[in-house]
């Protein structure tokens, strides 16, 4: 492995920095050092369904990585990599990728109950690792990849929860943290989507594999594979994890014989007091997802993969940038636009009421980042494997909460490897 | 026999799938794979979505070469191939035209004519500069944009019938916006194939002809729906890339291939094609089967190259 080697890259963006270009020109070097530079990061992904190849079209864009290995079960998936990423090596079996000494990273995107041996395994190999969120489907599978991260010193390990290296969150999480809501009152989120999450196949096996979300031994259910992201901003913004959380569950639209519920409900009480409710459902796509903090001065409401607005409450104080604001129209309320780069748009002469032309995705940024730590680091990323367990271990009980419609308080332990 | 219909909305149009099969559930679940594979096409390909690929490579690729996903690049490959065998009819590169004669918002106008020069030199496949060894894409005129819309929701169903296929799906008909469809088998009912009716483009409500498909597209197109008066003429959303005017072709296009992404750019050149050019590009491409309808001075002229003949059955 090359990752203490300055690379061609981290060389120029270094060179680009000293001149006083700044990073604005980092991204006019990215398209110059691409494609096929040998300094390029070479990645193994691990898992050829809807998030392994998002993964691979989103890497194909993101500086200093290379897609060199696929790996996936099902020959109809491979067909997929080949006309995704034509240069990319095919595989069966991970295994043959961990054994590759020109792979330095490591993309699990697996099933969510089988990614403990893969990522252990590709981190005793040596390789630094991506995991995607939820980290496992227990919190025995979960611990144990954490602590192979931790004892992996000098490795990079971060996990899926990409919205902790999202530029619009991280500055709306600043603006959050210094009270700009006033009094936190209460919080809430919502995922919804008009699908059945059954998978088709014409090979019975493998329609059993596909459905792995709807198998109640090893899914984490829709507060695991579709609200995780989503909570974990919840847990960054407040500072805090629940202690305890209270859930329900339903089979309101696809009675095909499953058992997994297809709407949700689950309430999260943290320790300060406040408490969140999350509403998840399979069987209406009303108003898609969001998250809304509300506060005596204003309530902040997350959507669309970032985005932001402030609704202030009359009575609140007027903040001095305010009058400069873009305000947008909900029904009969008015959100400020909260945008991550306002000053530096407007600097570039682009118009800070207007989207910005240069957004990435959230996926892209948090790639971005696992890149730049080959080049810099090793450091630990802002979603490290114990931002990876606390999100994890959550949705575990509250997944157990929603089938028992119970109570459940949540074990510290859980939340730590002790 | 089961039946299970589907919908979405996505690049601006309504798609569908009509799927038949033994399990109503199976069916469904390759059918929501393939719509969220539209989805993510539409994500990836929009023209107006800043964060989409698209937009990315049209921020940038004046300033420098872009490097673009695989699948991306064998697309405006496929597209730079399109616009040779047409001789240029067919073109991604006609947004500034669209915008200069007001087809991208709103119902159009005659532009000044230094506005339509001026877009005109911004317009053209051959000023842009694809690198298969880098698969990078740059334009060699600043202004210049890939709008990939009359090739996009072709592209999006032949990927659709991919995943479908693969999920097991042997009878289905999908379509967008019933301007491009995809016949994957025959219906239940009818070996022949899938019957697709053709209204005239002079009236709705008229039935113009009739085929059927089986395992292959089909692409519908016409330059009314959006378009304004001037001279005692209409002039419609269509705009010649070559000459930066409204097509002056066929009133009405069809074509039938195995690739729906073929049906839907060949149907949009063949409105700037005359009869002669139509006829050599319908022979340049195997298995294709096309219906031109041309205007000769109020009377329509009804052109149909193996149109009616039976579907190939070898796909």
């Amino acid at each position: 492995m090359s990752k203490h080697t300055v690379s061609r890259r981290a060389f120029l963006m270094g060179s680009a920095a000293l001149s006083g270009a700044g990073l604005v020109r980092a991204a006019n070097i990215k398209t110059r050092l691409w494609p096929g530079n040998r300094n390029d990061v070479q990645c193994g992904i691990i898992g050829y369904g809807p998030q392994g190849r998002d993964i691979t079209a989103t890497l194909a864009r993101v500086p200093g990585a290379q897609v060199a290995a696929i790996c996936d079960t099902y020959g109809p998936m491979l067909r997929r990599a080949q006309r995704d990423a034509p240069e990319a090596t095919r595989h069966e079996d991970y295994r043959e990728i961990l054994n590759n000494p020109d792979i330095q990273a490591i993309i699990v995107a697996t099933p969510t109950h089988l990614h403990r041996d893969i990522a252990v395994n590709a981190l005793q190999a040596g390789k630094n690792v991506y995991c995607e969120a939820p980290m496992a489907s227990s919190i025995e599978d979960a611990k144990a990849i954490a602590r192979a991260a931790r004892d992996a010193t000098g490795q990079i390990f971060q996990v899926g929860q990409t919205y902790r290296s999202n530029p619009q969150h991280r500055s709306v999480f600043q603006f959050m943290r210094s009270g700009a809501i006033g009094k936190p009152a209460m919080a809430r989120g919502q995922w919804h989507a008009k699908e059945s999450w059954r998978r088709a196949s014409p090979s019975a096996d493998r329609v059993r594999e596909l459905n792995w979300r709807l198998d109640p031994a090893i899914t984490t259910g829709l507060i695991g594979e579709a609200a995780l992201l989503q909570m974990d901003v919840a847990y960054w913004v407040l500072g805090e994890l629940p202690a305890s959380v209270h859930g329900f569950g339903q089979i309101m639209a696809w009675e095909d014989g499953r058992e997994v519920p297809d709407t949700i409900q689950a309430i999260f009480e943290f320790p300060s007091g406040l408490h969140m409710m999350f509403d998840a459902t399979l069987a209406s796509s009303f108003d898609e997802a969001y998250e809304a903090y509300y506060g005596s001065d204003s309530t902040i409401l997350f959507r669309d993969r970032g985005k932001a607005w402030m609704f202030k409450e009359v009575d609140a104080p007027m903040l001095g940038w305010e009058v400069y604001a873009r305000t947008d129209r909900f029904y009969k309320e008015t959100g400020i636009a909260l945008l991550a780069n306002a000053t530096q748009l407007d600097a570039q002469n682009v118009d800070p009421t207007e989207d910005d032309p240069n957004v990435e995705t959230p996926l892209w940024y948090a790639l971005q980042e696992f890149m730049d730590n080959h080049a810099f680091g090793p450091y630990p990323p802002a979603a490290n494997w114990e931002r990876g367990l606390e999100a994890t271990a959550v949705a575990i009980t509250a997944n157990q909460a929603i089938m028992e419609r119970a109570q459940r308080d949540i074990d510290p332990a859980s939340y730590t490897l002790g | 026999m089961q039946t299970v219909r589907m919908a979405l909305n996505a690049m601006a149009t309504r798609f569908e799938f009509l799927l038949h099969g033994d399990d109503a559930v199976l069916l469904r679940g390759a059918g929501e794979e393939a719509l969220a594979e539209i989805k993510r096409l539409e994500q990836q390909l929009s023209f107006y979505d800043p964060t989409s690929e698209i937009s990315q490579l049209n921020a940038n690729a004046s300033k420098e070469p872009v490097r673009v996903t695989p699948r991306l690049y064998s697309l405006l490959r496929k597209a730079a191939e399109i616009h040779n065998e047409t001789h240029g009819a067919f073109d991604v590169t006609v947004g500034p035209l669209m915008r200069c004669w007001g087809f991208v918002r709103g119902r159009g106008t005659w532009p000044e004519e230094h506005e339509r020069k001026e877009a005109l030199t911004k317009t053209g496949m051959d000023k842009v500069v694809l690198n298969d060894a880098e698969r990078t894409v740059a334009f060699r005129q600043p202004g210049m944009a890939l709008d990939l819309g009359a090739i996009g929701k072709g592209y999006a169903i032949e990927e659709a019938g991919i995943f479908l296929r693969e999920g097991g799906i042997t009878s289905a008909l999908l379509h967008g916006g019933t301007s491009t469809m995809l016949a994957i088998g025959t219906p239940p009912q009818n070996t022949d194939g899938w019957p697709i009716g053709i209204s005239d483009p002079l009236d709705d409500s008229q039935m113009l002809t009739s085929t059927s498909i089986r395992d292959e597209a089909l692409s519908v197109s016409a330059p009314r729906g959006k378009g304004f008066q001037k001279d005692g003429k209409m002039w419609g959303h269509v705009i010649d890339p070559r000459k930066g005017y409204p097509v002056q072709g066929a009133t009405l296009s069809a074509v039938a291939h195995p690739s729906a992404m073929i049906c839907d750019a060949i149907s949009t050149a063949l409105l700037a094609m005359r009869r002669e050019d139509g006829k050599q590009v319908q022979q340049k491409f195997h298995g294709m089967r096309t219906l031109c309808v041309y205007d000769d001075a109020g009377a329509t002229d009804l052109v149909s190259l193996e149109f009616h003949s039976t579907h190939p059955t070898n796909q």
